[in-house]
């Protein structure tokens, strides 16, 4: 009896567990704390010299994009058309290295925003999501609070200030004012805000939104430097802090462990030069147990529906094929002349 | 036994009958391959799709026409949409004529149904709508920018019968300063039924096409004929790639799609019923050359006075991976090649940094006098003045058949010129118009103002008789296949000038700071004094000549007052 009753209750036990495991499965995704994955990549500078501002944002697109963000998700901000560019010699590409090891453009690309239209008013307009109405989808920022957000910036900076275009720039309190709007309008979950410019940490040092996790290339008083000059390009290729950013990132894949900690490591001074500043106190959780993928991945919740009947889909051809007979005809390609000549 | 066999016939009929019906979308690719001259050869791709719908409201399934496609006329009342993309400018002098015409930039216009409400707002938001689609900035396109010329452009695909053509519902704007780069080859790739992936679509890898002389992309979408009568329409969408290979960039005159693209055709597409290379070798008579790949046909058209020769590659015929060349036989030789019948320049004359004006040079190479539209789209910053338009034939004034000319409006309207114009025998017209540079308020410039302004490509329409260097397909033609012996009593050619860059007055945009310094200092040097001249007064003070002792004993005996009085 005793034997008997043992092993109904482990078979009930293992009931449990099994049906446990299966609900744990299912609703994984929804115990992470964000429910999906965006990125806002901005390359701000325009002019031919300016090529590495081009390489660092793509080379970030590139790694989201490789990591599982899917294209509808990244809004990409490209100030100057680097790749068509007659002075590139090799059409159609960016290289982050003068060996060419990545072409960081790809033959897949998608770009949001382009020249003109990198603003620091579209740009404002984007995050906080006050969009003329017949915006497209691909250039609104279509968050909500469970969204995690990767910004990225690049381009020309200085204490407090972040130049766009060569012509106008973005304050750090009115950056920090565009995030305190999205927190207020649940536009997200967590931002990782990252930066690669002179005096970058200026930039973050006024934030005051909670769960943002910022960090910069260099600190105030501090210039980010560039890596490297392709000889066959003429400029300089990537900044420091992005090419070994990217460096990482090129060693992360879509189940892996790294977490955010590491990644802020990147870039100590004797690589970068400058100091890679950090910003913390506004994030909640600590960097050690934040998985990179939850920045630079995506989340993509997959809900298993059992015992669904499929119907085939009938095509009811005969009503949308009911074309009323006109008369139609072509029109002569051409104004007829004889028409006006007297 | 009969009645089964009379039901099973029956039966059999209902399905070929079935079949027919649900046969809706018919999708076909082809690529013309067209040796230009010693040193360029055309290639252009060439994919149709044809979708039988209704007029309105066809939000039915469809199997290879693009959705968003279909669901952006219907909600924009969309009758004819024409857009393109284009790199680099088209030779008409030396190349002949292309299938389909592109302006540099990006280039679109559109007609509206006869039905539509607000055709402004619709079109604003078709524009915006596209840009999104094809990562193009179209949605630049707005009022100031947009025209409705009323006799260059016609819509190409059929129209009601019952209705005549009204130039206000065609809205056409374009953007000379548009790039074209792998970001709207991307998007224009995902509308293909392969998706680029199997077919001659795999071909078009972004590093081969961009290294290119001229490259254009297309999307034209327009209703066209299903039967014979012309009672019942199909939707057709055609997308084209244009691309002029240079072989000195290539190194090498012999030439191959491998060459071109880096691969050869590795399969075909399921979803395309035909799929089809055509070669022009009527060079080859010039210019002896061998096939490099067995055709599988060959064909003459003989077309508007002109003989050309191509051989046929079916792709789905030839199974696997295959790739077609040419290898030369001989040394290049120059061959002396006429010119095009009728070609056009666009340039900017005057001088200073005030008084500018703009000539547009036809040539008309033909025996008879050509009829021609000539549409200028000048933009509100230029301001033309009319009055100096002239049209001169060799020295001697032209008087224009028709002239339409909507004055542009500051910040508000482009000009808009429209001209039809007799053009003699084998003359060159020359058509100028002078006009001033504007200023811009300071927040106009862009933020590289020193790069300069554009001004769009000036089109000029011809209906030409002979159709040497001829390309193009018929008005009720799809493919380039209904482009062989299509003899027609014109062939159409809308021909793209360069676009122009003119440098308005350029201020220095650091001068509002240097303003305001000098500005302040002159102030600060005016007030000080003025200051000081109205609230001070002037007063005599006598100086006394006491000496250090005096002074101290001066002092202590105050001081000692002071405390006495204490």
């Amino acid at each position: 009896m005793n034997t008997v009753l043992n092993i109904l209750t482990r078979a009930f036990f293992i009931l449990i567990l099994s049906t446990f495991t299966k609900c744990q499965i299912e609703t994984d995704w929804a115990k992470k704390g964000h429910t999906n994955n965006w990125a806002v990549l901005v390359d701000t500078s325009r002019f031919w010299f300016n090529y590495r501002h081009v390489a660092n944002v793509l080379s970030i697109y590139r790694s989201v994009k490789r990591l599982g963000i899917p294209d509808s998700q990244i809004i990409l901000m490209i100030a100057d058309d680097m790749p068509c560019n007659p002075r590139n010699p090799r059409p159609a590409t960016v290289f982050n290295n003068a060996n060419q090891h990545i072409n960081v453009y790809g033959d897949d690309v998608e770009v949001d925003y382009r020249g003109y239209e990198v603003t620091v008013e579209n740009f404002v307009r984007l995050l906080t999501g006050r969009l003329p109405p017949g915006t497209p989808r691909s250039k609104q920022l279509l968050t909500d609070e469970g969204s995690n957000i990767l910004i990225y910036l690049t381009g020309h900076g200085g204490d407090g200030f972040l130049k766009f275009q060569d012509s106008e720039e973005i304050t750090s309190q009115e950056m920090a004012d565009a995030l305190e709007q999205m927190w207020q309008k649940q536009r997200y979950n967590e931002i990782f805000f990252m930066l690669d410019t002179c005096q970058a940490a200026s930039m973050y040092e006024r934030f005051y939104s909670p769960n943002i996790l910022a960090v910069g290339s260099s600190l105030v008083g501090e210039d980010s430097l560039s890596h490297h000059v392709d000889p066959a390009v003429g400029v300089y290729i990537i900044d420091r802090y992005t090419y070994y950013a990217l460096a990482f990132l090129e060693n992360v894949d879509a189940d892996s462990k790294k977490t955010m900690a590491e990644f802020l490591k990147v870039c100590p001074k004797r690589d970068c030069i400058s100091t890679v500043g950090v910003r913390k106190d506004l994030f909640r959780r600590n960097p050690k147990d934040v998985p990179i993928t939850d920045f630079f991945g995506s989340v993509r919740p997959v809900e298993l529906i059992e015992d669904v009947p499929i119907e085939p889909i009938t095509l009811s051809m005969n009503v949308s094929l009911k074309q009323i007979p006109k008369k139609y005809r072509y029109i002569p390609p051409i104004v007829n002349f004889d028409q006006f000549i007297k | 036994m009969e009645s089964t066999m009379h039901y099973a016939l029956i039966f059999f009929v209902f399905i070929l009958l079935k079949l027919c019906v649900t046969q809706e979308d018919i999708f076909t690719e082809e690529l013309l391959i067209k040796p230009l001259n010693t040193d360029t050869v055309y290639s252009h791709f060439h994919f149709t799709i044809k979708w039988e719908t209704p007029d309105s409201d066809f939000s039915s399934h469809s199997k290879v026409f693009p959705r968003i496609l279909g669901e952006l006329i219907e909600r924009f009342n969309v009758l004819e949409l024409h857009i393109s993309l284009t790199n680099g400018l088209w030779r008409y002098e030396k190349w002949g004529y292309p299938v389909v015409n592109a302006g540099p930039g990006g280039e679109i216009w559109s007609w509206f149904k006869e039905n539509t409400i607000s055709i402004d707002k619709n079109w604003k938001e078709l524009t915006s709508v596209l840009s999104g689609l094809l990562c193009a900035s179209f949605n630049f396109i707005d009022e100031t920018n947009t025209i409705s010329p009323e006799f260059s452009f016609r819509p190409q695909g059929v129209f009601d019968g019952s209705q005549s053509v009204n130039s206000s519902y065609l809205k056409y704007a374009s953007l000379p300063r548009e790039i074209v780069c792998t970001e709207n080859l991307t998007p224009w790739k995902k509308l293909l039924p392969c998706n680029a992936k199997t077919g001659l679509g795999s071909l078009l890898n972004s590093g081969y096409i961009h290294n290119t002389k001229y490259h254009s992309l297309g999307l034209h979408l327009r209703r066209i004929c299903s039967d014979k009568l012309c009672t019942k329409t199909y939707l057709e969408l055609q997308q084209t790639v244009s691309l002029v290979y240079d072989s000195k960039t290539l190194g090498a005159r012999n030439w191959s799609l491998m060459k071109f693209f880096g691969q050869g055709v590795l399969n075909s597409c399921e979803l395309a019923n035909s799929s089809t290379i055509y070669i022009d070798i009527t060079s080859n008579s010039s210019n002896p050359f061998r096939l490099t790949y067995k055709p599988d046909g060959f064909i003459t058209s003989i077309r508007g006075g002109s003989v050309r020769e191509f051989v046929k590659y079916d792709v789905v015929k030839n199974g696997g991976a295959f790739s077609v060349g040419v290898d030369y036989l001989t040394k290049p030789e120059i061959a002396i090649t006429s010119p095009s019948l009728i070609y056009a320049h666009q340039y900017l004359s005057g001088y200073g940094k005030e008084n500018g004006g703009l000539v547009v040079k036809i040539t008309n190479n033909h025996w008879s006098h050509l009829d021609v539209v000539l549409l200028q789209n000048i933009p509100w910053y230029l301001q033309l003045y009319l009055h100096t338009l002239k049209i001169t034939v060799s020295g001697k004034e032209l008087k224009p058949i028709k002239l339409k000319f909507i004055p542009g409006k500051l910040r508000t309207r482009y000009h808009q010129l429209e001209i039809l114009v007799r053009i003699p025998a084998k003359s060159i017209a020359r058509v100028s118009v002078n006009f001033d540079y504007t200023f811009l308020k300071w927040q106009e410039y862009p933020p590289d103002a020193n790069h300069g302004f554009y001004i769009p490509s000036a089109i000029i329409s011809c209906h030409l008789p002979l159709a040497r260097d001829f390309t193009g397909l018929p008005q009720d033609g799809t493919m380039i296949r209904d482009s062989f012996n299509a003899s027609r009593s014109g062939y159409l050619v809308q021909i793209r000038t360069e676009t122009l860059i003119v440098t308005l007055p350029t201020p220095d945009f650091s001068m509002p700071y240097n303003v305001i310094c000098l500005a302040c200092t002159v102030v600060a040097l005016a007030f000080g004094p003025l200051h000081n001249i109205t609230t001070k007064r002037f007063i005599l003070k006598v100086k006394d000549n006491q000496n250090i002792i005096d002074k101290v004993k001066r002092i202590l005996k105050l001081s000692f007052k002071k405390s006495g009085d204490k």
